[in-house]
Formats: structure tokens, C-alpha cells, sequence
């Protein structure tokens, strides 16, 4: 245990650095690009600060997702992105929390759990679509098994389209999400300053 | 490769055969066989239990698979297919039956062969086919708000009016003094996927666990199903997302082999580079669940940094943190490097010596032990009736792997032993899981070093529409099989999918009983099944 400490401190914080940089003279696959972590972090956390004082509560509803999203926001809170330090959390309970992160195209079976979930949490309330499934159905929205997406039950705010969306993709669009008037309005926070209670 | 081993002066695959030629009269061996490894036994549908039942107690074989068909149109009717592995030779038996459109119903194969459980309970919902006798036909995927007679995998399925979509469940109740029932789910409290579980406890103790899923049910055979092999990839690559690869691989082999396509030996060495990739960055997440869920956030948070850090590279490598995108019938898209090899090796050597510091520090830590030691044993023999695979299995003892047992890809060129712990409980499952990322970085290495040259692809013709495929992986959490056979466009006309995770879910069920309830996250989290490849 105290090697692992020790190890770590050696390390040094691992927060905003990348985590297998590609060396010098190594051509990575082609990929789709990601925004720069550090410039949006910065950002987010002023935007955190100013219209939430600091701390906005996010709760998880995985609306049947191939949870290929749930394991990106899970990376969201490992050493690497450590959301956690830009003032954002993610909540167990919808009644702590400031708004929703919706994942999967909303199954038939699920639209109850969904429906009850979304009137747990209290108003004003953020409704984030995360991955193209919870945009728009994705790959699976002309199933009778599915609705198309969040929106089909939910006022959704924001959309992250991707599939999944990269770790640093999300945190752009959470960023949008609470710089954006509309979301702003949404979120009974119109006027700069104070949440409006 | 190693022969598989006589028995008495017979090869698995051929003492069954003749053992099911000399009791029953009444089947017809290889009435059509499809391929080379698998022989298929067509039996009278009032029989398939019992022959099912000789197959698995006499004979060695272990159930792989259980479906049904829609042949009304063509043949009025149904068509069950029940696939044993003949392992440890590369071999399936598969018994087929047919069942009349007028009466679709036949004696639970179930009764004879426990691991049919919910496969059954699966047809029975979505094909509407009765599997009579079964002790438990409960809905598994549908559920008491369906209409009868709705049923998605018929051919002439049309989306009825008056659903009650919100599932209602009736639940195996305990009663008697004390005795208190706490429901769990379906929306759980983090980032997890939905599922409901019904507890009956007597103070912590729970007594009996009730797992009803299907909640994510996406229908996703079904919407397969008429549609181009290119569709049908997309859709299979995304059943699950932590198994995106494996079940991408297992698509293209059914695939593969309905076309009659061979595979060059780049892309095999390639797609076993990657499907154990795969398995690295789940067990190294399965691992940090654990730890998490007992409370030691050190090793949880270095055991992430680990996934992201394998994550970034396979996203270098392959272009997609998910490996999405790699896998195609006929090969692979990505190819490697010299300079890339290096990088990977460099990178996995950290890895490794990341997997172990992790775990020597985890095995010296007394309140870490506590809580994992003795906890949610899953006995062998469970394992064995349930025909439960993967982490799961091998943890208890089991030797069954399908990089063994059925050799695919790269497996058969490479030098590598099934590592299994005994305890059955949630230790053994951590520690396998690191005893076999070393074996996976064992097998890249291997891999590395012998890397074949030539093409990474071959272009696949069209399907043609007089046989099936099988594709059959041994996937980060067990055996995954797809199942596809196509019309006469040569389009998907029937896509069957199991999932370690099928398998495994009864189990769990099994190992909760005897444990205090703050236990349960712990032991749910030691076996980690997919929710989204139960419910497809
Ligand atoms: S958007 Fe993609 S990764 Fe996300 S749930 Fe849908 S299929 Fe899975």
C-alpha cells in the first residue's frame, strides 16, 4: 500500500495530462478528433463557479444504452479527467441532483423508470443526451422495441452526438450546456449570477 | 494443437454419435450438416429433452445454445435448434426438431438440462414456441404487460395496440416471520445499467435472490433481420460496448463460414491481438469495480488509470477506443506497423507491472480481504448445470475456454495454458482476472513476434442462402455465439446471439443467498455481466 502512495506521488497529479502519449516517429490510426481538455476544464469550472456556485450535481440514467457510453462517463472520473475538479459530480440520487445525463435511445420497458426518474428531480433541471442513441435512436431508433431518443419523453437541452462520445467530447458539450442560453433558461438560471430559486 | 483425448477407443464427438445412434431409434444423424466441425441430429421434438438430457450426462457435451425458428411460411413449422459443444475436440452437435405450426409446443429440454433455463424462457417470449414442463416459464424478456400472442421473431410480427410497456413481474416470494423483501432497481444509483433485484432477507441475510432484467430490450435480432451483412455488423458491434470486438468477431465468423471465406492469417493474428486487448482494459475495469465497491479508492483509481491508459493506446492503434470498426467479414481494416509493435509492447510492459503492484498491495491489505475472501462462492458444480462460462467459471474451477476448446483466430498458433483458481468466491475472481491479463500480454507478445505477412482481408461474395454460420468467441466475460443464416438475396434472414452473460446471470442468483445485502454490490461487481447483451 505504501509503495502504491509512494508510486503515485512520484507520478505526480494526473489530471488533465494524456494518458499514452504517442511517442515521436509512431503514425496513430485515424480518429476522430477531441477537443483540448485543459482549455474547456478551465472554462467549465469559471462557468461551475459563476452560475452554480461552484458545484453542479449530474445524476446518470442509463435508458438502455450498450453502456459503451456508461463506460466513457465512468472514464470522465478517472485520474486522467478527474471531473470531479472542475466542480461537476456525478450523483446517486436524482433528488441531489441539478440535472440528468441520458444515455441509451429510451427502451419501451424503460420509459416508467425513465419518466418517474426525470420527476424525481427537482426543477430547474438539465437533460443532457449523451451518444447518438440517447440524440436520436442511433443505430437502433427504427426498432418497435425503442423510442427515438431522449427527447421522445424528456426536454433535452443538449446533445452529444458520438458513438460513444470521447471522454473530452462530453465535457465540451457540458460546457455548451451551461454557456447556452436556451440551457441557461432551462436550467432557471437566465440572468448571469445566481441560480433563480 | 493437441488431439483431443480418447475416450475408451473414441473421439468425443463420434462416441455420442454412436451412443445416440444405439439408444434412439427414431433421430437421423447429419441429416443436413453444415460444416465441418459441427453435426447436426434431427430428432422428434417430444424427444429432445431426453436426447439432450444422454448428450450432456452420458456423453460429455455441454450446452452452447438453444433457439428457435420461424419456418411456417416455408415449411408450417417452427424449428428449434439446441447446440452442444463436444469440447475438449473442436466439435458441436446440434439437435434440431420440428415443432407444427398448429401446436407450438414440446417437452422443456430444460427439464433434462438445466443451462436451457433461460434460453427457453427467451423463446418461449419472443418466438412464442412453449417449452412444456419447464419449472420456471415465467416471461424473461416480455413480461406480464404483453399482449399474448405478441411475438417479436415471427415472420409475420406486427406491433399490436394496447401494450403495457412498463414491465410487471410476479416474483418467487419467501415467507415466514421476518422474513422482509427489498426491491433494487431497475435505476440503480451510479453509472450502471438497469436491472431489477428482488431480495428476501431475514435481518442482512439474504435467503433468495430474484433477477429480472430485459429492461434494455432493443429487439435487436429482430431489426437485424432482412437486412445487408454490412447493417447487420453495425448492429452487432454495438449489442454490447465493452464487448464490441467479440461480438464483432463472432458475427464475422458465422459470417465467414456461411460464405465459405477464409481468413488470411494477418488479420487472424490481428483479431486475436485485439480481442485480447479487449479482455485486457474489461478485466482491468472489473478489477477497479471491485476494489471500488470495497471502499479501497487507491487501488480502485490506479486500476482506472490503467484502463485509460490501455484505452488511448488501442485507440492510437486502432482508431477507436471501443475497437469498433476493426473487425469486418473477410479480415480486419486496421493493419500494424513495426513502430506501432513497439509502442504496444512498451506500453503493456507498464501495464503489467501496474496489474501486479495492484494486486500484491490488495492482498496485503486485511480490511480489502475481508471483504473478499469467502464472499459469493459460486460452487463447480452450479457452474457445470448452468453451463456457465468465462471469468465466472474458470474462477470456480472450470477449464472450459474457447480459445482452447474451439480454437479461432490466431488461437491455434499460439502457446498458452486455461489458468483457473478453485475458490469460486469474489477473490478468485479478482485474482484470475489478473492471471489472465498476464496470459493475454503473454499472447501479444507472441504475437508480435510472430506476426504473419500478406493481406489483412478477403472480400466476402454473397451469402448464400442453403446453410448457416456459427461464430463462436471467447469474449472478455465468457462464450459469445452468433448464430445467422440468410435469404435468398443473400440478406440476414435469421440472426440468433447469446452472450456470456446469459449464461452467467442464474448463477449469480445462486451465489447471493447466504450473504449480507451490503455483499450483493460486491459479488455483482466480481462477476460483471453485461446487461445490455442479456437483454439485446
Ligand atoms: S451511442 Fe453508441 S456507445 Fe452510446 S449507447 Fe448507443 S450504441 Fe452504445
Amino acid at each position: 500500500m505504501w509503495e502504491m502512495i509512494q508510486r503515485s506521488l512520484q507520478r505526480g497529479v494526473l489530471a488533465g495530462r494524456e494518458a499514452t502519449p504517442v511517442p515521436a516517429g509512431i503514425t496513430p490510426a485515424p480518429r476522430a478528433e477531441s477537443g483540448e481538455i485543459e482549455v474547456m476544464g478551465d472554462a467549465l469550472r469559471v462557468e461551475v463557479q459563476r452560475l452554480f456556485r461552484g458545484s453542479l450535481k449530474l445524476r446518470h440514467l442509463d435508458a438502455g444504452s450498450c453502456n459503451g457510453c456508461e463506460s466513457e462517463l465512468q472514464a470522465l472520473l478517472n485520474p486522467f479527467y478527474d471531473l470531479q475538479r472542475f466542480g461537476i459530480d456525478i450523483v446517486a440520487s436524482p433528488r441531489h441532483a441539478d440535472g440528468l445525463l441520458v444515455t441509451g435511445p429510451v427502451t419501451r420497458h424503460l420509459e416508467e423508470a425513465v419518466l418517474r426518474t426525470d420527476a424525481a428531480t427537482p426543477r430547474p433541471r438539465l437533460v443532457i443526451a449523451v451518444g447518438d442513441c440517447a440524440c436520436d435512436g442511433g443505430f437502433c431508433r427504427d426498432s418497435f422495441a425503442v423510442h427515438k431518443g431522449a427527447s421522445a419523453l424528456l426536454d433535452v437541452a443538449v446533445r452529444v452526438p458520438g458513438c460513444p462520445p470521447r471522454p473530452a467530447e462530453i465535457l465540451r458539450a457540458l460546457l455548451m450546456a451551461i454557456g447556452h442560453e436556451s440551457v441557461r433558461v432551462a436550467a432557471g438560471v437566465s440572468a448571469p449570477g445566481m441560480p433563480t430559486p | 494443437m493437441s488431439k483431443p483425448p480418447l475416450i475408451g477407443d473414441l473421439f468425443p464427438l463420434d462416441r455420442a454419435l454412436r451412443g445416440i445412434r444405439e439408444r434412439f431409434a427414431d433421430v437421423v444423424i447429419d441429416a443436413d450438416r453444415t460444416s465441418l466441425r459441427e453435426r447436426t441430429v434431427v430428432v422428434p421434438a417430444e424427444r429432445l429433452a431426453e436426447v439432450a438430457g444422454a448428450l450432456t450426462q452420458d456423453w460429455g457435451a455441454s450446452l452452447l445454445t438453444l433457439f428457435g425458428l420461424d419456418e411456417r411460411g416455408s415449411a408450417g413449422r417452427f424449428r428449434i435448434h439446441v447446440m452442444f459443444s463436444m469440447a475438449p475436440e473442436d466439435a458441436f452437435i446440434t439437435l434440431v426438431a420440428a415443432v407444427p405450426e398448429t401446436a407450438p409446443a414440446y417437452k422443456a429440454v430444460t427439464t433434462t438440462v438445466h443451462a436451457a433455463h433461460w434460453l427457453e424462457r427467451e423463446m418461449q417470449d419472443l418466438l412464442g414456441v412453449t417449452p412444456v414442463g419447464h419449472p420456471d416459464p415465467a416471461p424473461l424478456v416480455a413480461h406480464d404487460g404483453w399482449p399474448r400472442g405478441m411475438h417479436p421473431q415471427r415472420r409475420d410480427f406486427a406491433v399490436p395496440d394496447g401494450i403495457s410497456w412498463p414491465p410487471r413481474f410476479s416474483f418467487h416470494r419467501v415467507e415466514g416471520e421476518g422474513v422482509f423483501e427489498i426491491p433494487v432497481g431497475p435505476i440503480h444509483a451510479g453509472i450502471i445499467e438497469p436491472g431489477h433485484f428482488r431480495f428476501s432477507t431475514v435481518g442482512e441475510a439474504v435467503i433468495k435472490l430474484d433477477v429480472k432484467l430485459g429492461w434494455k430490450y432493443r429487439g435487436l435480432e429482430e431489426l437485424g433481420e432482412g437486412q445487408h451483412w454490412t447493417r447487420g455488423l453495425e448492429i452487432a458491434e454495438r449489442i454490447c460496448g465493452t464487448c464490441a470486438f467479440s461480438h464483432a468477431l463472432a458475427y464475422c465468423q458465422a459470417a465467414e463460414e456461411l460464405a465459405g471465406a477464409t481468413v488470411p492469417p494477418r488479420a487472424r493474428a490481428l483479431r486475436s491481438m485485439a480481442a485480447e486487448l479487449e479482455r485486457v482494459y474489461n478485466h482491468v475495469t472489473d478489477m477497479a469495480g471491485i476494489l471500488n465497491d470495497t471502499a479501497w479508492v487507491v487501488g480502485a483509481a490506479e486500476m482506472m488509470r490503467v484502463k485509460e491508459i490501455v484505452q488511448q493506446l488501442i485507440d492510437g492503434l486502432f482508431g477507436h477506443r471501443f475497437l469498433r470498426g476493426v473487425c469486418v467479414p473477410g479480415g480486419v481494416q486496421r493493419d500494424l506497423d513495426d513502430t506501432q509493435e513497439l509502442w504496444l509492447r512498451r506500453v503493456l510492459g507498464d501495464v503489467r507491472a501496474a496489474v501486479e503492484q495492484t494486486r500484491h498491495a490488495m492482498l496485503n491489505n486485511a480490511a480489502v480481504m475481508d471483504r473478499l475472501v469467502g464472499t459469493g462462492v459460486l460452487p463447480l458444480e452450479v457452474v457445470r448445470d448452468l453451463g456457465v462460462t468465462g471469468v465466472a467459471a474458470r474462477a470456480s474451477g472450470s477449464t472450459r475456454d474457447g480459445r482452447k476448446d474451439h480454437a479461432y483466430a490466431f488461437y491455434r498458433d499460439l502457446d498458452f495454458g486455461v489458468v483457473t483458481r478453485n475458490g469460486g468466491d469474489v477473490l478468485a475472481r479478482y485474482e484470475l482476472r489478473a492471471d489472465e491479463i498476464h496470459e493475454s500480454l503473454n499472447l501479444i507478445d507472441q504475437m508480435i513476434q510472430r506476426l504473419p505477412g500478406g493481406p489483412i482481408a478477403q472480400h466476402l461474395g454473397q451469402l448464400p442462402n442453403d446453410k448457416w454460420g456459427f461464430g463462436l468467441v471467447e469474449s472478455p466475460r465468457g462464450l459469445l455465439s452468433h448464430w445467422l443464416r440468410a435469404d435468398e438475396r443473400g440478406d440476414i434472414s435469421d440472426w440468433r446471439v447469446r452472450s456470456a452473460s446469459h449464461a452467467a446471470w442464474p448463477a449469480v442468483a445462486l451465489a447471493v443467498p447466504g450473504n449480507i445485502v451490503p455483499d450483493f454490490p460486491l459479488i455483482n461487481k466480481s462477476f460483471n455481466l453485461c446487461y445490455a447483451c442479456t437483454d439485446k
